[in-house]
């Protein structure tokens, strides 16, 4: 008696199907743990760190130009405010009715010194 | 001419009518100064200045409250640099007694002390922050020419001459002015003069040299390169403190300033430079 050729054809297309399966399993190799490259490693722990020193060197530019620039506006303010002061003080003077004076040859009659 | 001369306010009185038989007149300027030393000395226990630097709070009579007046407003004219409450600042230079009690020597200033106090007037009531005491030195002698020149003025054209702060009502009056070489005459007509400088109320404190002048804003004898300085204005007030508002700004500035405004000023500098301004030139 002879086996049904159908079920051998089955048969032989499941172990192919088996066997290719097997095959990238095998391929794959999930089982393994590859060895990194200690480069790759140096390399991004280096990345990791200059991408830290970047984020602090921006904070401390950040800090020092928010400073600066306070300090500029506080300076600027100082400037406006002594020369309005000055500006005021030779506004005032000028207020008072110009005084009558000349210089001339005659002899004094008195004189002025410091008190 | 009559002219009359005495002491008061620690300095040289100097009286001057065009007129004879003025001594009504010159009598009557006289007592004002006495009157006014008596309200205003810093140097009088019984003055109104001592009282109000001692309570702190004072009912002040007229001039007290006028001279206060014209000095806090002085002060805001002039930013700060002419400051009534320096009072503690000339104390602890040295300048604790009349100058002529004043030792030429001797220890250590104390330290400075700014002025810039608090000084407030409600009708005729001053009140002085905690703290602050003031000193009318400056600007009571050429209140009090002023006030002497009216009862003077009676007799005729005149003269008032309270040791440099020089007041004057009607006619022209050739004063004498000393520059770094020499002396010129400015005549005076409807005007006043005053000289403020640390040539004269001088003295030395652990070998330093000060003087009477003090800056408000460090509270030390001013260090300007102005040895004195000479202004013109409409009355003695206005001249004291634009004279010493000037002095504490320095030789250049000073000049600049008097220019701008055009205030007659004489700036005689530490190194011998005379500069004409406001006008003079």
């Amino acid at each position: 008696m002879g086996t049904n050729h159908v079920g051998r054809l089955y048969s032989v297309a499941l172990a192919l199907v088996v066997f290719f399966l097997a095959w990238a399993v095998v391929a794959a190799r999930p089982w393994s743990t590859s060895a990194a490259d200690p480069r790759l490693k140096v390399l991004a722990a280096r990345e990791a760190q200059l991408r830290r020193e970047a984020q602090l060197v921006n904070r401390v530019v950040a800090h020092r130009w928010t400073a600066y620039r306070a300090a500029l506006h506080a300076r600027q303010a100082e400037i406006a405010t002594a020369k309005a002061r000055s500006s005021q003080r030779a506004a005032s003077y000028a207020v008072a009715p110009s005084a009558g004076v000349r210089i001339v040859t005659l002899p004094p009659l008195t004189i002025t010194r410091t008190s | 001419m009559e002219r009359r001369t005495f002491r008061a306010m620690g300095t040289e009185i100097e009286l001057l009518v065009e007129a004879e038989g003025a001594d009504d007149a010159l009598d009557a300027a006289e007592r004002e100064f006495h009157r006014l030393e008596s309200l205003l000395s810093r140097f009088r226990d019984d003055s109104e200045l001592s009282q109000l630097n001692r309570d702190g709070s004072i009912d002040a009579g007229p001039d007290l409250l006028r001279v206060v007046e014209l000095a806090l407003a002085a002060r805001e004219r002039t930013g700060g640099r002419f400051d009534p409450t320096v009072h503690d600042a000339v104390v602890a230079a040295g300048y604790d007694r009349t100058f002529e009690s004043v030792p030429a020597d001797g220890a250590d200033a104390g330290a400075p002390v700014p002025a810039g106090g608090g000084v407030r007037i409600d009708g005729n009531r001053i009140e002085l922050e905690a703290g602050v005491r003031i000193d009318l030195g400056g600007i009571g002698k050429g209140y009090a020419a002023e006030r002497a020149a009216e009862p003077l003025a009676t007799a005729g054209p005149c003269l008032v001459n309270a040791g440099g702060d020089i007041a004057t009502r009607g006619g022209s009056w050739p004063v004498g002015v000393a520059t770094g070489d020499g002396t010129l005459t400015l005549e005076l007509f409807g005007s006043a003069l005053a000289t403020s400088g640390r040539d004269r109320r001088t003295w030395q404190r652990g070998g330093r040299a000060l003087h009477h002048l003090i800056d408000p804003s460090t509270g030390a004898s001013a260090a300007s390169d102005v040895i004195r300085i000479t202004v013109v204005a409409a009355d003695a007030v206005d001249a004291e403190v634009l004279a010493t508002s000037l002095f504490l700004a320095g030789m250049d500035d000073a000049a600049t300033e008097a220019n701008a405004a055009g205030v007659p000023a004489v700036i005689v500098g530490a190194d011998g430079r005379t500069l004409l301004a406001g006008g003079l030139a």
